[in-house]
């Protein structure tokens, strides 16, 4: 198991390697260059090459890949031309937490409601109730996202006026705060995280016991402990009131993008729940006298739990493009927004620089499959 | 004394009694064409230490028959007639809940295709103690859950340590063996053996069906065969139904119905099955198909395929009758069934 994901980290260096020399000639390939978009057009030619000369860019191409991909394999990705004289990676890590907030909480919410209502629905087959909510399903699979954003927008932040209309905080609170915004981030991301590793060990550990009133102590239990323990972090803490601040940006986008995730998620659950409940060992289950409850969660969506975990690797590309139109509408300032400003106004470096993140990042969400595949299906050994 | 491995839960029938009685049971499955008749009006009683067997072709209702004692038919299959009564119970109007504590406990099942009747993604042991979990009276630790196992295990010729691994590490025959474990895990009063062999080849096919004869001898199992495969009911049975398009057709002593079967489909099928005993004799094809069950045909189902059909059988449905030596056969004329196996063309 260890050689099988030393083998694949090599495997996925490599193909990063492949991945970041692509984009690097694909993107050098685009009609214009540095020095139309960022010169002053009336500065003098030879000054013009002079500071093209000091940025390296007079040099031929793959002389100047070499020594970009030189610099990279020394952590250094070169300079924002927007932002210059700031470094891509400094953009970078100013931007990610941001993203990876948004995009962690989208996905856990939309895998674990998609997954619980899928389930419910393909057990509860043929009513009008599930008739309605598979096709509520499907509208919002099919919607056109931006629009429905937008709507989402309208509705809640503009009609509503439960949230706030954009960005990712209140600019006037944070005049006189005494820290950055990014490390608020940074303890919202780690103890948010903390809190769902402590629900999801609830949930496992409420399992184990035998009897019913057993298992629900131990679920509301450790949940309720989970809960204590975050809240007990927070009220006291410093942050907190900036911490709001940012949650109560982070609703709208959070809700909208789960929303969308989710009913893939719910769609891809019922059709994978469906075609397991065919299965003998269903039938077995029902026969061994289990309970209804029993038979649907402990073998009939335990094994429909694969098909859902192998679209999570497909489904990567559309949250991460669903991410950059979230951030977008929601005037978000996370990679999506870096992506698409970079490219918009050819600062090449941080484009490649933040698209080689997300490939970097689709690469990590690989290799955590594969090892969980392990677990979720005991036929799948790696030699 | 040591309590045995599989204990009596007959509570203290003899051999002989009345253990399971179905009577005049109706399963009809209801689809959007309406009513499919697939089991139709079948009686037959179960006595404690027998082994009986279902016969009849595919989709004739054997096994809607067998998930029915279990009242585990499809969403749209009904009971809409009858009584299944296990030791003088009836099983049919008890709720759903009751139903779920005999599953299994009183009466449990050794599926057709035991390939697939392991959930692939739990160890083989796991769950067996899922059942006994469920079903035995006192709680069971882990080691004497699996003490239980492994005493299971070796009963069926399998190693104790067998039930860590996982389905997919066992071969075809190992998993039907440990099916037939599991069967017999809470010791339930009857087995109903649904198909036990069919997805093995033939030699571990004999394996598992002598298996299984023993265990029944050993400790006096009550269990009910259904198959299409006339050798397998004839090697293991005691007494035989025939069943045609959701009817019992025909019910007696194995060894009489195999000898001189007196319905015309039972002779018809007999006629039609190659034996390598006895003499060489040329093989009588089955004609036609089996009936529409949505819309059966009127009076006797099998008449449009039967040789001796008269106007009478066209119209009015033949009772299952006595016709001696606890012998039983629906048909008004099978007098005139040559007794014994022919060959070549009928009639």
């Amino acid at each position: 198991m260890l050689k099988f994901i030393g083998v694949r980290l090599i495997q996925m260096s490599l193909l990063f390697l492949v991945f970041l020399s692509l984009l690097f000639f694909l993107l050098q390939a685009q009609p214009g260059d540095f020095s139309t978009q960022f010169l002053d057009p009336r500065i003098p030619p030879e000054n013009r090459d002079l500071i093209a000369a000091r940025f390296g860019l007079d040099a031929p191409l793959w002389k100047q890949y070499l020594t970009y991909m030189g610099n990279v394999l020394q952590g250094d990705f070169g300079v924002s031309f927007q932002r210059y004289p700031r470094t891509v990676v400094s953009v970078i890590t100013e931007r990610l937490p941001r993203t990876f907030f948004l995009f962690t909480f989208a996905t856990l919410l939309s895998y674990y409601l998609g997954f619980v209502l899928g389930k419910v629905l393909a057990w509860r087959r043929g009513g009008s109730q599930e008739m309605s909510i598979t096709l509520g399903g499907v509208l919002l699979y099919t919607v056109f996202y931006p629009w429905f954003a937008l709507v989402m927008i309208w509705f809640f932040a503009a009609y509503l006026d439960l949230v706030p209309v954009n960005q990712f905080l209140t600019p006037l609170r944070w005049r006189d705060a005494p820290f950055s915004a990014n490390s608020v981030f940074t303890s919202i991301i780690w103890s948010t995280l903390l809190l769902s590793i402590g629900l999801g060990l609830a949930l496992w550990a409420s399992r184990k016991p035998d009897n019913e009133t057993q298992r629900r102590l131990v679920k509301w239990g450790g949940v309720g402990l989970t809960v204590a323990v975050f809240l007990a972090f927070w009220m006291p803490h410093e942050q907190r009131t900036y911490a709001t601040d940012i949650a109560h940006h982070a609703l709208l986008p959070i809700f909208t993008l789960a929303l969308v995730a989710f009913a893939g998620v719910m769609l891809i659950t019922r059709g994978s729940m469906l075609e397991t409940l065919k299965e003998d060992y269903i039938l077995t289950a029902r026969a061994k006298g289990l309970a209804p409850k029993t038979i649907r969660d402990r073998h009939a969506a335990r094994n429909a739990l694969l098909p859902v975990t192998t679209s999570f690797v497909l489904g990567l590309a559309f949250i991460i493009g669903g991410g950059l139109i979230t951030e977008t509408v929601f005037s978000w300032p996370g990679m999506g927004e870096l992506l698409l400003a970079s490219v918009l106004t050819q600062d090449i470096p941080v484009a490649i620089g933040a698209l080689a993140m997300v490939g970097a990042l689709a690469l990590i969400a690989h290799i955590i499959v594969d090892v969980m595949y392990v677990f979720l299906d005991p036929r799948i050994r790696y030699q | 004394m040591t309590t045995p491995l599989v204990e009596d839960s007959t509570g203290g029938l003899k051999t002989g009694d009345t253990l399971l009685e179905v009577d005049n049971l109706i399963m009809r499955y209801k689809t959007k064409q309406g009513y499919v008749s697939a089991v139709e009006d079948v009686s037959f009683v179960l006595h404690k230490g027998e082994a009986l067997g279902l016969v009849g072709e595919s989709g004739c209702g054997k096994t809607s028959v067998a998930l029915s004692l279990l009242r585990l038919q499809a969403d749209n299959g009904e009971i809409l007639g009858g009584e299944i009564r296990l030791g003088g119970k009836d099983l049919v109007p008890i709720s759903e809940d009751e139903m779920r504590r005999h599953r299994w406990n009183d009466v449990s099942m050794v599926f057709q295709g035991a390939m697939n009747s392991w959930n692939p993604v739990y160890r083989v042991g796991d769950q067996i103690k899922e059942a006994l979990d469920l079903h035995w009276p006192e709680r069971l630790n882990r080691a004497e859950t699996r003490q239980r196992i492994g005493d299971l295990f070796a009963l069926v010729g399998l190693d104790s340590d067998a039930q860590d691994r996982y389905p997919h590490e066992f071969s075809g025959g190992m998993r039907q063996r440990a099916v037939i474990a599991m069967a017999l895990s809470c010791n339930p009063q009857v087995i109903i053996a649904d198909e036990p062999t069919t997805a093995l080849d033939v030699i571990v096919q004999d394996q598992i069906l002598k298996e299984l004869k023993k265990i029944q001898a050993d400790l006096n199992m009550s269990i009910i065969y259904i198959s299409h495969d006339i050798a397998v009911i004839a090697e293991v049975t005691d007494r035989t139904g025939v069943m045609y398009a959701g009817k019992m057709v025909e019910f007696g002593d194995t060894g009489d119905i195999f000898s001189a079967p007196r319905h015309p489909y039972a002779w018809l099928l007999l006629s039609s099955t190659p034996s390598i005993v006895g003499p060489r004799r040329k093989l009588a094809p089955l004609e036609g198909e089996p009936p529409n069950l949505l819309d059966p045909p009127s009076g006797c189902r099998f008449n449009p395929r039967c040789p001796f059909a008269t106007d009478q059988c066209r119209v009015e449905e033949p009772p299952l009758r006595d016709i001696g030596d606890d012998h039983q056969v629906a048909c008004w004329n099978y007098e005139q069934v040559p007794v014994g196996i022919t060959s070549g063309s009928v009639v």
